[in-house]
């Protein structure tokens, strides 16, 4: 087991890209720092990101620079209530032979691809969305009994308009628990706009400076998977899912008001998976308790069912998160009430 | 104390090994400091409710409950080995520090292999502070440490509230002061003397501020029993007195009447009547017996009488048991056992009359021819009290309703009479030295409705008209005219 905490200088590689990457992202969209992080620990944690912000915000670009940082094929499908099964996924056509003699042949769909901007996900029917599902879980489409791998890597950065309701099918619990990240997109301030309009004319951005090859980016996934996840971090973990049901041992008076439904055990996962990806961008080779607190509010912010109660008094997943976060003890030290360890300065 | 540990780990730069031992030995010995601290409050309010307890129990050797100090030697051990059991585990504690020091998992994934080359990557290392609550705590210790010094050094007095006695040694003192005096004067036989004391002492054992009531009680029925006994005696002592102070009288009046005289067969009557006087008195009998020498008593009931030498030894016997009584009135009375009317009619008891003496000497010299001296009247001269006039006036005459006293001769004390009050509005119109005119016949007074009337007659009450009155009525009813 010794063998799986990373030295240094094992480590050292991978965090030198993962900075390169962060840098380049900066560089390329300005003012969304936090965010680029974010989205880099779910690529790193191969995860589904949705991306949730009003139109012009930058969704789209920061996916196809991404994809050209990462030198991935990148893809977009714009969704709406027409589109069906087969324009996502692909469909068998009838294609006459050179010897003429007619046959189904497949073709592929947007799907097969690394990166798939799955832009305002949301307009889809349900039968579209639900033909997401596979792709999602299993990286994988089936078709006619065949099923078909996509390539890997495989991620769906999808987006949607949180205030443009009519006209939407909103994506069901079983769909949403498949992407690692809900990240809110949040307008820029004015300094970081300025700079937006005196450096981007007609909004063209500027070309990657460097690019990661296709075996960098199979030795960062590498690393991920040496990052190592301490028990007592495990534990917290689990605490902190197990503290978001009603009902649970450690679960606050507000998640016992306001939740309906608590996170899954692959919200767990996605929490370890991400805390990994935020161990390895800050260059660290084990997770620690901070790791979990920066990715928890973008894991479980979307995979809290709340109740008519919550709507009323305008309590929000964030809201629960937030306050889950700060009052579970994450080491589970278990003093006597009136006996604590003084905060850090 | 905790940050300057603190702050000189970070200024000594050790490493976070020794820095995350020094922090599991804080967090057990607070631990085990707020255990001690906890299980010294409970013994001390325990060794507090035990003393105070004890101490309200009665006992009065007390000092021993002071080893009760060496009890919080244990109770500190026992608090170490309960304090062991909340000690956390080595790995929470870790945790714990890797999350103080950021450490960002390194000194947790030091559990599954040596990280220490990250060491260097990481923040100084420094021990993390530990904040213990104790202002409840110590305030509650010391609260409990002073409520068992209090039990410890309170005064008895206050300690003894249930089984605190009356403060009634002086009235116990004063009781068996007067049992014993009436023990010695013979008043209250040893057994009842010894029931008293046996009962004076139970009641001061008994005593309770808790049922003042029974205690006060007791005592006064003690003291009543003591104050019936002394009254009876002074009631026998004055009677026996009187016995003694007549025949004391009357021996003296022998005395005085054998100078003048006396016959031979006055004198022996008058000794029968003084051996029955004495006789009488029943010296020898009672709580205050007194004792006359017996020979000379047969000598006074025989015909021969006492010589001379004899009755001054019959007088000093006499004078003897008086004194013997006076002198146990006197004792009752310093005791307050007797007040003070009875001591004065003991002192006018036991004083002899000297007119009363005279007298009964010339009374018995008087008397001739033996049968004369009537018995009746000289025990009468010995019974009379009164000092009178000079010669102290005769014995008590007998009541005699034959000879109606003379009034021939007599003559009624004038005196003028007060003018009387309805004299002061009056005028004088003048004085007549006549007598008064009887007014004219054709002047008549009218009577009105009485006119003719019966007796009687118109009037709701019928008023009888006895016959003597009669002929008064008419004539003053008479008319001339009619």
């Amino acid at each position: 087991m010794s063998d799986t905490i990373l030295k240094p200088d094992e480590l050292a590689p991978a965090a030198e890209l993962v900075r390169k990457t962060l840098e380049q992202l900066d560089r390329i969209l300005l003012g969304r720092k936090e965010l680029h992080r974010l989205v880099l620990i779910g690529v790193l944690s191969r995860g589904h990101v949705l991306l949730e912000g009003l139109p012009g915000l930058g969704k789209t670009a920061l996916v196809r620079t991404i994809g050209q940082i990462m030198k991935l094929d990148f893809k977009r499908i714009q969704f709406t209530p027409d589109l069906m099964p087969g324009d996502v996924l692909g469909s068998h056509i009838l294609q006459e032979t050179a010897t003429g003699k007619r046959e189904l042949v497949f073709q592929p769909g947007p799907v097969f691809t690394n990166i798939l901007l799955a832009d305002e996900i949301n307009r889809a029917s349900p039968k579209t969305q639900s033909a997401m599902l596979e792709t999602m879980q299993e990286n994988s489409v089936t078709l006619l009994g065949t099923t078909r791998p996509l390539p890997q890597p495989f991620f769906v950065l999808a987006s949607q308009n949180p205030i443009e309701l009519e006209g939407t099918y909103p994506l069901p619990e079983a769909q949403l628990d498949r992407f690692l990240f809900r990240v809110m997109f949040d307008n820029v301030d004015a300094d970081v706009l300025t700079q937006i309009i005196s450096e981007r004319r007609r909004g063209e951005l500027p070309a990657p400076t460097w690019q990661m090859e296709r075996e960098q980016l199979e030795m960062l996934f590498a690393t991920m998977g040496k990052i190592y996840l301490p028990n007592p971090v495990a534990r917290y973990i689990a605490r902190l899912v197990t503290a978001t049901h009603p009902g649970g041992p450690e679960a606050t008076e507000p998640v016992n008001k306001y939740v309906s439904y608590g996170a899954s055990p692959r919200a767990a996962i996605a929490i370890a998976e991400a805390a990994r990806g935020n161990a390895l961008v800050s260059g660290r080779p084990s997770v620690g308790f901070e790791d979990v607190k920066i990715v928890a509010q973008a894991v479980l912010n979307h995979r809290l069912i709340l109740n008519y109660q919550a709507r009323f008094d305008r309590m929000t997943p964030s809201k629960l998160v937030g306050e889950l976060l700060a009052q579970l003890d994450e080491t589970g030290l278990n003093l006597p009430k009136d006996v604590a360890v003084a905060k850090a300065n | 104390m905790a940050h300057s540990l603190s702050h000189l780990a970070t200024a000594m730069s050790i490493s976070h090994h020794d820095a995350l031992k020094h922090f599991a030995v804080r967090i057990s010995r607070l631990l085990m400091l707020r255990r001690a601290v906890q299980w010294l409050t409970v013994w001390c309010f325990i060794w507090g409710a035990i003393t105070l307890a004890v101490r309200m129990a009665g006992f009065h050797q007390t000092y021993w409950l002071g080893l009760g100090i060496f009890v919080a030697l244990p109770a500190i051990i026992f608090a170490a080995l309960q304090a062991r059991r909340e000690i956390p585990a080595f790995a929470k504690i870790r945790a714990s520090y890797d999350q103080h020091n950021a450490c960002g998992g390194v000194m947790m994934a030091n559990e599954a292999a040596n990280t220490d080359a990250w060491f260097a990557q990481l923040a100084p290392a420094s021990v993390p502070d530990l904040r213990w609550q104790s202002a409840r705590a110590l305030w509650l210790l010391l609260v409990a440490a002073g409520f068992a010094a209090t039990a410890l050094l309170l005064p008895e007095r206050l300690t003894h509230l249930a089984q605190r006695h009356l403060e009634i040694n002086q009235i116990v003192e004063q009781l068996k002061a007067e049992v014993q005096t009436l023990t010695q004067e013979k008043i209250v036989d040893d057994k009842k003397s010894e029931d008293l004391q046996k009962q004076l002492a139970q009641v001061e054992k008994d005593s309770s501020a808790y049922d003042p009531n029974k205690t006060w009680e007791a005592l006064d029925h003690i003291k009543q029993a003591n104050s019936d006994s002394a009254k009876e005696a002074a009631e026998e002592a004055i009677k026996k007195t009187e016995s003694l102070t007549q025949a004391e009288t009357l021996a003296k009046a022998m005395e005085m009447a054998a100078e003048n005289g006396m016959e031979p067969a006055t004198a022996a009557q008058a000794a029968q009547d003084l051996a029955a006087l004495l006789n009488a008195a029943k010296l020898e009998e009672g709580v205050l017996n007194g004792k006359i020498p017996p020979e000379l008593l047969q000598n006074l009931s025989s015909l021969q009488g006492l010589n001379q030498e004899q009755m001054a030894q019959l007088m000093k016997a006499l004078a003897a048991n008086k004194g013997i009584l006076s002198n146990t009135m006197s004792n009752l009375s310093n005791l307050k056992m007797i007040d003070a009317a009875a001591l004065a009619k003991m002192q006018a008891a036991g004083e002899k009359s000297k007119s009363n003496c005279e007298g009964l000497a010339l009374y018995l010299s008087q008397c001739k021819g033996g049968g004369k001296c009537d018995s009746d009247i000289l025990f009468s001269w010995l019974k009379k009290r009164s000092r009178g006039g000079p010669g102290g006036g005769g014995p008590e005459a007998p009541m005699d309703w034959d000879n109606d006293t003379s009034e021939a001769n007599l003559k009624f004390q004038e005196h003028a009479l007060p003018p009387s009050s309805h004299m002061n509005d009056a005028q004088i119109v003048g004085v007549s030295k006549v007598a008064p005119e009887l007014a004219k016949a054709d002047v008549s007074a009218e009577h009105g409705s009485l006119e003719n009337a019966a007796a009687g007659g118109g009037s709701a009450h019928a008023q009888m008209i006895l016959p003597e009155h009669r002929h008064a009525v008419q004539k003053f009813f008479k008319r001339d005219g009619k």
